[in-house]
């Protein structure tokens, strides 16, 4: 699931010419018109939604307003300060640009888990709840209220009566029914979501249109963000979902209830999107929502390039760019560049806390040498993380201390990775039987095999760490070869668990607490790890297409992430945690990286962002839609430009929530 | 099997009067002898150290770990920082350094960070360093040596399978010829870069840097020799088709005697003309391949890498672009004046305008 929208990225890189061609025919056949007709027969699933309903009585409960419990306690988060800033004006456009042309307008099913979906979903619609960025509680979104039963396991929630889509058909708690029917339908083709809804969740009840409540299996202190992350299907557009829905709806624009619409004249295929601000948006005057989503129109421009959308920028013709790479912050846009100097474009740093990417060698354990604890301590040890940090970072990056950073109580709090050290790495590798170095300088062992490994990636923007730790690592007599992969190949690499040691991350989501069981349970590691005695299993096989990239197979970790997933009680959960953690540390499996306690962007002056410029948990700085565009001041700016007159430089760093 | 018979002697005597493109084969194989000796030159490892009275010769020895000249670490001596040791201690004891005392892969960080450095005499960058600190001119020079090397290779095997595959379609005939015409029409319609992707995201990753490199030379060896039949074929029909070779037949040679002895030495001399071009377009297309991320596995020095790191960087270090431009220019236009002359010299009409 992580890694997938970059996979589907790069994917669209290398069918990029094929699907040049496909978009020019699509583009050149009077388009919409063609496609229309081609689905003229309409469908109307409705019969078979309602026998679905019908068929599975213990998920689909109807029943009345009166036999919703007494002495729910309603939460509504109220007590949380308003997102976004007061001062924020209407209007305007922002001009973005997309390295991709996205491949489809759905949010589900094939392609469909691209960059643009962010746009077209997540970041621009609302669920039932949303975690305020500073203070990780929930905001209302779709709901106005909701309770939780005492048992933990069911949710009741009231929506707020005002809420609609895009095309003015209010929404009720049937949309909600109608997207487990929608999400666990064979037709969509995800499988992720025919899992996750069918099994992840037990029960809906409607109260009457707009109260629900909604089971899960378990009790877990993050229930909460499992039911309040839903949101709705509008079955009324959806009522042809069938047999051929991905090609049904592969270019409509389904009504949404965020802000921004996408015009049919405005999908330029292949070359530019526009998103356009809803006037009568339901939300507008709602709070933690009325001062967010600013820009009347959103322009996207697909610019294939980095290098040649970076030049866009500079010249204006974007409205901002991340400067996270040491290399754009301290030498294509230095401080001292004439547009910085003067004042027309700002730069500015903002340091946020959440969980980060697990940016680090997977090293496979299932792999010969690589299953002797002394060669992976040496690796461990081999590893110069820090002069990467220092020099080829600038010394803005961190060290990853391990798996988990950046979960609060549930990060270890003294775990540390393993220091770069050539004296312990040799001493490990020793013990491992490595003595003599090699002509070339690598360590051999008394049977001649090479301290050697593969280490891979599928990132060709790392190519350059990977250089300096092979440098560093042959200095402790270890070879790595580094072999940089196309990512769609990498991945497939890693899945079929082909890999020595991989250097990857996966993607962290703003979360309460870790998962473990994907990476380090034995279930994903081998078939049948172990025998019924809790011996190993001297015929298991290595079970491929997990996340176990480790091939992390331990008897007592698995007990603990059984019971760790079972828990209810965070205090429970909070220990399992820190003990998984020194056991993954100990197994030194995984050699911590670095993680980016930061994010930082260049805008045009007329690009304004709130007084303390964004919220702690916040990921970029376009995500929560708090900036707008300042019409009056992109003119000042541009005639500024040209008559030579100057400002102020603005170079803002945002340490609030710096963390070390 | 060659002797320099009289005409072939002309035709030398032709190619050296072309002045254009003999003194581009001289600077050429001038580069090539550089080249092939280039460890003496551009190398972090010393040519002699003279240490407690012994002479060391490291450039072509296995490695000396830093305690075999008295240092405290037993991975590879930084001979550089061995001079300026020596040098303050003022003792007997001296490294005599190359030219350029970089190798390409170490990451040298002057001024404390890995970035591209502008060129400098002073610390004998003498085209900067890339966007890892390393040396240009170090990688530049190894690029070129092994882009030099790779494109030999890929024409000698192109050569010999597209003469062998062609001479015996056009000497055989018949079923044999229609057989093998079609294995090369479907064979030359399978996409070239397509293959080079799939089959470089499938070889075993546990293989040396140099049997890579060795298999992505099969691979495009193995999409590049149909062209060769072409030529081969219907210049075998000709000559199978002369008085000498029906003259031979009745003196009773052999078939491999009539085609080595009699077909070839006359086919040859035009296939010669096209030998420049294709190494060309080798290294064209072993320096495309690298910029695009799928040639020469990384670290390997490489002109294509170069080249899209530079233009990466086109505003912050210019010098990037300008060295690998400037090296590929030079060399490709130095073949292309040899393959001029070449052609020119094997024309037997010596006033000829090509239109």
């Amino acid at each position: 699931m992580p890694m997938t929208s970059r996979i589907s990225d790069r994917l669209q890189q290398v069918i990029a010419a094929g699907l040049m061609a496909i978009l020019l025919t699509a583009c050149s056949d009077s388009n919409e018109g063609a496609a229309q007709q081609q689905f003229a027969s309409p469908i109307d699933n409705s019969a078979e939604v309602q026998a679905y309903y019908a068929a599975n009585p213990d998920f689909f409960g109807f029943t009345s307003l009166e036999d919703l419990p007494q002495g729910l306690v309603w939460e509504d988060g109220s007590h949380m300060s308003e997102m976004g800033s007061a001062e924020a004006k209407k209007g305007g456009t922002e001009y973005r640009a997309l390295q991709d042309f996205p491949r489809t307008l759905r949010t589900i099913g094939p392609d469909s888990n691209g960059g643009f979906r962010g746009l077209l979903l997540d970041n621009t619609t609302l669920t039932l709840g949303h975690r305020h960025s500073e203070y990780f509680d929930f905001i209302p979104g779709l709901a106005e209220a909701w309770a939780v039963s005492e048992d933990g396991k069911t949710f009741y929630i009231k929506l707020d009566p005002k809420a609609t889509y895009s095309d003015g058909v209010p929404i009720t708690v049937d949309d909600f029914m109608f997207m487990y029917w929608m999400y666990r339908s064979p037709y969509v083709t995800a499988p992720w979501y025919n899992n996750y809804y069918s099994t992840m969740f037990t029960n809906i009840t409607k109260y009457d249109d707009h109260t629900m409540s909604i089971s899960i299996p378990a009790a877990k202190p993050n229930g909460e963000a499992q039911v309040l992350g839903l949101q709705p299907r509008p079955r009324h557009f959806f009522s042809e979902v069938g047999e051929d829905f991905v090609d049904r709806y592969q270019w409509r624009f389904a009504p949404t209830n965020g802000p921004y619409i996408i015009e049919e004249e405005d999908i330029k295929k292949g070359r530019s999107i526009t998103l356009t601000r809803d006037p009568n948006w339901w939300a507008k005057d709602k709070k933690h929502w009325r001062y967010r989503f600013n820009a009347d129109k959103i322009r996207f421009t697909v610019i294939r390039d980095t290098e040649k959308a970076f030049e866009a920028f500079r010249r204006g013709d974007l409205d901002q760019s991340s400067l996270n790479l040491a290399e754009y912050w301290y030498e294509k846009l230095p401080d001292d560049a004439p547009e910085v100097a003067s004042g027309y474009i700002h730069k500015s740093v903002f340091y946020n806390q959440r969980p980060r990417p697990p940016y680090g060698l997977w090293i496979n354990t299932a792999r010969p040498l690589l299953d002797d604890l002394n060669v992976r301590l040496g690796i461990s040890y081999a590893s110069n993380w820090q002069l990467v940090i220092d020099k080829f970072f600038r010394g803005d990056y961190s060290r990853l201390s391990g798996r988990q950073d950046g979960f609060q109580e549930f990060t270890h709090p003294t775990i540390k990775a393993r220091e770069f050290d050539i004296d312990k790495a040799q001493e490990y590798f020793a013990a491992a039987g490595f003595t003599e170095r090699g002509a070339d300088g690598v360590l051999v062992n008394s049977q001649g095999q090479r301290l050697s490994f593969t280490l891979s990636s599928g990132y060709q923007s790392m190519q350059d760490v990977l250089t300096i730790l092979r440098e560093e690592a042959l200095k402790a007599g270890l070879e790595f070869r580094i072999e940089v992969l196309d990512s769609t190949a990498s991945w497939k690499k890693v899945q079929e668990k082909q890999h020595d040691i991989h250097f990857s991350a996966f993607g962290a989501f703003l979360e309460m607490y870790p998962r473990y069981w994907e990476h380090y349970h034995s279930d994903n590691a081998y078939d049948q790890a172990f025998l019924e005695d809790g011996s190993v299993n001297p015929e298991r096989q290595i079970k491929t297409q997990t996340n176990n990239l480790e091939t992390f197979a331990i008897p007592e970790m698995d007990e603990m992430i059984e019971r760790y997933r079972a828990s209810g009680d965070r205090q429970e959960m909070i220990d399992l945690a820190h003990r998984m953690s020194e056991m993954h540390h100990e197994h030194a499996s995984f050699v911590p990286g670095f993680y980016q306690g930061f994010f930082r962007v260049g805008h045009w002056r007329w690009l304004r962002y709130p007084e303390n410029f964004n919220y702690k948990h916040a990921q970029s700085a376009g995500e929560l839609f708090i900036h707008w565009v300042d019409e009056d001041l992109k003119r000042e700016t541009l005639e500024a430009r040209k008559s030579g007159k100057t400002f102020e430089p603005q170079i803002r760093v945002y340490d609030q929530w710096r963390e070390d | 099997m060659l002797q320099l018979n009289p005409q072939t002697l002309k035709k030398l005597r032709r190619f050296r009067e072309i002045k254009r493109g003999y003194y581009s084969f001289l600077i050429l194989a001038g580069l090539l002898l550089v080249l092939a000796f280039g460890e003496l030159l551009v190398n972090s490892r010393a040519l002699i150290v003279s240490y407690d009275g012994e002479l060391f010769f490291p450039t072509y020895t296995g490695f000396h770990p830093g305690t075999d000249f008295g240092l405290d670490y037993s991975y590879e001596v930084n001979y550089r920082d061995l001079q300026e040791k020596f040098n303050s201690q003022g003792g007997e004891d001296w490294v005599l350094m190359p030219l350029v005392p970089y190798n390409p892969y170490e990451n040298n960080g002057h001024g404390g960070m890995f970035r591209p450095t502008a060129p400098s005499a002073e610390n004998q960058h003498y085209l900067g360093t890339d966007t890892t600190s390393r040396d240009i001119l170090a990688r530049l020079f190894y690029g070129t040596r092994i882009a030099l090397v790779f494109s030999l290779a890929f024409t000698v095997w192109v050569y010999l399978i597209g003469i062998s595959v062609g001479c015996a379609m056009g000497y055989f005939g018949g079923l044999f010829d229609l057989f093998f015409q079609r294995i090369i029409e479907i064979w030359s319609n399978i996409p070239f870069l397509y293959m080079v992707i799939i089959v470089f995201s499938v070889i075993p990753s546990s293989l040396t840097v140099s049997s890579r490199i060795g298999i992505l030379l099969a691979v495009m060896v193995l999409f590049s020799w149909t062209g060769m039949t072409y030529n081969m074929r219907t210049e075998t029909y000709k000559e199978k088709a002369r008085d000498y070779v029906a003259a031979a037949r009745i003196l009773g040679a052999s078939d491999s005697r009539i085609i080595f002895r009699h077909i070839l030495p006359n086919v040859l001399a035009t296939l010669l003309t096209f030998m420049p071009f294709v190494v060309v377009s080798a290294i064209g297309s072993i320096t495309a391949l690298d910029f695009l991320g799928f040639g020469l596995p990384p670290p390997t020095p490489s002109l294509g890498e170069l080249l899209k790191q530079g233009t990466a960087n086109l505003r912050t270090a210019p010098w990037i672009v300008t060295a690998a431009f400037t090296t590929l220019v030079v060399i490709l236009t130095l073949i292309t004046f040899i393959g001029e002359a070449v052609r020119e010299a094997f024309d037997p009409k010596k006033f000829t305008v090509y239109r």
